[in-house]
């Protein structure tokens, strides 16, 4: 689904991310853990297309739909015009079935994106996401400034699109625990390369991870 | 007394340009004040662009209110070295004045504004009797300096060339100096500049108030050398040129404003000439010189940020420099454990303002 | 009475053109977030056109169609020259369309001459309240209204529009979804130039345009556009008509030459109450 092989990327003379390899199969659930200005928002865009690599190859089977860290909407529209524009690569305009998928979001249909709270936000940002039919989504920093309670709420609901329609997850966190949590794989990165990658379970028990990741709590601003 | 390549600069200049002043033909020389006078304003108009990023569109007013300055002075009666003194004083004063509430816009606001200033200027020279309305100031007496009266072009000539030499050194001591390094601060980042201490908003009124005396000072020498004034020598256009010569040479250096100045002065002159020519439309010299203009402007602006001088400069850099570039390496963990510098941002490179920022 | 109704019907006129070209400056500014200096240039190109056109036989709104096209051309290739170059800045963008204006002067005296032109619109006049109103005044408001409808139906309702406004919103967020965002920004220097030369065609037949009219177009034009914030394009058509009516008054009760300096003076002003507003509450936060 993605396949990433030593993946270089600069800034003019600095090296965002150096000799990066990592792969997600179809239907999988991977997480990509980092620090502040470790790349993770790099690596993405990247993957999107919306920076140019310096060397190494990048291959994505399907549409990928990067949903931007900050949520990134479009303030001045509304909620309504905001999921429509996810559409534009391709695909029916109508957010309809968003709207059930996301009943809230069918209730806020008609505000303004930039009125809107933070959770609420970050589900219009996947709703948009969703409406380009990806098939692999990948979300930079969900539970940043998220109350837990949210960021479980849109966890469940990521679950169970994985689990329904095989849409492939790329998570990208600071907090390890969302992402742990969530996902069956994951990948660590610091200051622009892989340092560790495991299931779940094995980096759970890493004393590496733990000392540098999971020592803060989940949402708060780490 | 130390002998680096600027003092041999100026040095030079002043020899270049004496010579040239006692040397050149007679019909030559009109072209030659016109473009020292030139000089003399987009050196203010470089620096102004180059070290604090307004852009001004105005410059053309302060050229004027240095000549109304002169010229009215000169006609009722006071001493022409006296107007000759007072013109970029008065010039300086009005920028000081309109400078304090206009600088505190940025970018196109200041653009903006500029132009406003220098439309408004016009209007009120047009109306007020004083500077002659529309007609304009007539009968400017010619100018004498301790007794001694200019009457030949070449007296101009001269005058033009010391007056450039003197912007030149003011300019050179103002950016050598804490206040001119303070500048240089300022030219890279504003917030930068205001947290390092300096009193940004002084320092752009300074260089604001400074490039205007400059122009004062050229418009002043411009009242006694044509003898009549009229608002139609100082249209907008005369701003917009301005900015095309310090564009072209390389914003905020002083070797720029006079290589763009000369550069595209004798240019634009040039193809006037051509355009004057027997066969060629009686509109030929507009079309030509506008083009020039034009097309120089947008080249510079678009395909060469430095100027001419920056340019050079660059490829003088890349030839020394081989192809090596700097490269920082991320290192990995140090052995005590401490995260090592991260790169500058980890925002992408179609940033927050998509393409074109 | 019928001197103020008058100079109140001129003033709508000009204040209408005024909104016209001050929406093209608001919607390349927000799609682009370049101030385009050389608006005024398009409602020139549009004026000296429709001109030639008319003079060529072309009846007319055919005529008045085709120097709108043209200046939606002259639009778009500005815009090439603007935003065209990756990693251009704004500032450098600003400085691109002063150097395209003045070609603009450059091609307009090689194609039509130095001297001031005009054609007549609509012929006649009618009489209301005991004034004769020409007929292209009363052409002038309803076009503007069409228009300005046209443009809240665009960026309200149609997908395109949207994206467009997306592309305004958040230019960043806009790519991701794949939206071309120089394409945009072409389109809207495009849509600029078209309403330039809506502008042009609709106060020609008034006042004469010549190769140096784009100055006191862009001034007033950009005035407006200030007033109205730089924000929506609806905006622009009240702060135009204030702007235009308020004109008309100062050159008919007063002197004519001071009614480019009212425009001026105003902007400045805003601009800079703004600019202290700001200020002052960085001082308070310190």
């Amino acid at each position: 689904m993605i396949q990433v092989d030593d993946l270089c990327v600069r800034y003019g003379a600095a090296t965002a991310l150096e000799g990066v390899s990592l792969s997600v199969a179809r239907g999988e659930k991977v997480a990509l853990i980092g620090a502040n200005g470790a790349g993770k928002s790099t690596l993405l865009n990247a993957l999107s297309g919306m920076v140019p690599k310096a060397s190494g190859s990048i291959r994505v089977e399907g549409r990928l739909a990067h949903v931007p860290e900050g949520r990134q909407l479009f303030p001045d529209l509304t909620v309504e015009d905001n999921l429509s524009l996810g559409a534009y690569r391709g695909g029916e305009h109508n957010p309809a079935w968003i709207y059930e998928l996301l009943p809230e979001l069918g209730r806020l249909r008609r505000q303004r994106a930039g009125s809107l709270s933070g959770g609420q936000q970050q589900m219009v940002a996947i709703g948009r996401g969703l409406m380009a039919r990806p098939d692999v989504i990948a979300i930079d920093e969900m539970s940043l400034g998220l109350a837990p309670i949210i960021v479980q709420q849109l966890a469940s609901r990521l679950s169970e699109l994985n689990a329904q329609s095989g849409l492939t997850l790329l998570l990208v966190e600071q907090s390890a625990r969302v992402a742990l949590a969530l996902c069956e794989r994951a990948y660590v990165l610091e200051t622009g390369r892989i340092v560790a990658q495991g299931t779940s379970a094995e980096l759970r028990d890493s004393p590496f991870v733990e000392a540098a990741y999971l020592g803060s709590p989940v949402g708060a601003a780490s | 007394m130390r002998l680096d390549p600027r003092t041999l600069g100026i040095a030079a200049l002043a020899i270049a340009g004496f010579a040239a002043a006692a040397l050149l033909d007679e019909s030559l020389l009109s072209v030659y004040v016109l473009l020292a006078l030139t000089a003399s304003v987009t050196i203010g108009v470089s620096l102004l662009m180059g070290h604090a990023g307004q852009v001004s569109l105005g410059h053309g007013a302060f050229y004027a209110c240095g000549a109304y300055a002169a010229g009215i002075l000169a006609t009722h009666g006071a001493p022409t070295w006296l107007g000759l003194l007072l013109a970029p004083v008065a010039a300086a004063a009005v920028a000081t004045v309109v400078g304090v509430p206009l600088l505190l816009l940025r970018g196109h606001h200041l653009a903006f504004a500029t132009l406003a200033f220098h439309l408004i200027s016009l209007s009120l020279i047009s109306e007020l009797s004083v500077t002659g309305g529309d007609v304009g100031l007539q009968g400017i007496p010619r100018l004498s300096i301790a007794g001694l009266t200019l009457t030949s072009v070449r007296s101009y000539a001269y005058l033009s060339c010391a007056a450039l030499l003197l912007i030149v050194l003011v300019a050179r001591n103002i950016l050598g100096s804490r206040p001119g390094r303070a500048l240089r601060a300022l030219s890279s980042s504003e917030v930068a500049a205001a947290s390092s201490g300096v009193a940004v908003g002084h320092y752009k009124l300074a260089v604001f108030a400074l490039s205007a005396g400059f122009a004062g000072l050229a418009g002043g020498i411009y009242a006694f050398y044509m003898g009549y004034l009229a608002p139609g020598s100082f249209p907008v256009m005369l701003s917009i040129e301005y900015i095309v010569m310090a564009t072209v040479g390389g914003l905020g250096k002083v070797s720029g404003a006079l290589t763009g100045s000369t550069l595209v002065f004798l240019f634009a002159h040039g193809l006037s000439r051509v355009g004057t020519l027997s066969g060629m439309p009686s509109t030929a010299p507009i079309i030509l010189s506008y083009a020039v203009y034009a097309v120089l402007l947008v080249s510079a602006v678009l395909f060469l940020p430095g100027g001419v001088v920056g340019g050079i400069a660059a490829l003088g850099a890349r030839t020394r420099a081989g192809k090596s570039l700097a490269l920082t390496e991320p290192k990995g963990r140090t052995p005590s454990g401490e995260k090592p510098p991260e790169p500058a941002t980890s925002e992408p490179v179609a940033s927050k303002h998509g393409s074109f920022s | 009475m019928s001197a103020f109704l008058s100079y109140l019907i001129h003033g709508i006129s000009l204040g209408c053109g005024f909104a016209l070209i001050a929406s093209g400056i608001i919607i390349i500014y927000r799609v682009t977030r370049v101030v385009n200096l050389a608006q005024g240039m398009f409602a020139v190109v549009a004026g000296f056109s429709a001109a030639s056109v008319l003079d060529a036989r072309v009846p007319h709104p055919l005529a008045e169609l085709l120097a709108i096209a043209a200046a939606a051309v002259v639009g778009t290739l500005t815009g090439f020259v603007a935003i065209g170059k990756r990693g251009t800045s704004p500032q450098a963008s600003l400085i691109a369309t002063l150097g395209v204006g003045v070609l603009g002067y450059a091609v307009e005296v090689l194609i039509w001459g130095d001297q001031p032109r005009s054609f007549t619109g609509l012929l006649g006049s009618y009489e209301l309240l005991g004034v004769d109103i020409a007929k292209q005044y009363l052409l002038i408001v309803p076009v503007t209204l069409f228009v300005f409808a046209g443009l809240e139906l665009f960026f309200e309702r149609t997908y395109a529009g949207k994206a467009m406004s997306a592309c305004a919103s958040n230019p960043y967020a806009a790519a991701l979804q794949g939206i071309g965002v120089l394409r945009m920004g072409l389109y809207a220097f495009g849509l600029g130039g078209a309403l330039g030369g809506v502008a042009g065609v609709l106060l020609t037949p008034l006042q004469p345009v010549s190769y140096d009219s784009d100055v006191s177009l862009f001034v007033n034009g950009f005035a407006t556009a200030i007033l109205a914030g730089l924000k929506r394009p609806v905006l622009a058509l009240a702060g135009g008509l204030v702007l235009g009516v308020a004109e008309s008054m100062v050159a008919g009760y007063a002197k004519a030459s001071y009614q480019s300096s009212l425009a001026l003076l105003l902007t400045l002003a805003i601009l800079i109450a703004q600019a202290v507003r700001r200020e002052a509450l960085h001082t308070v936060e310190e």
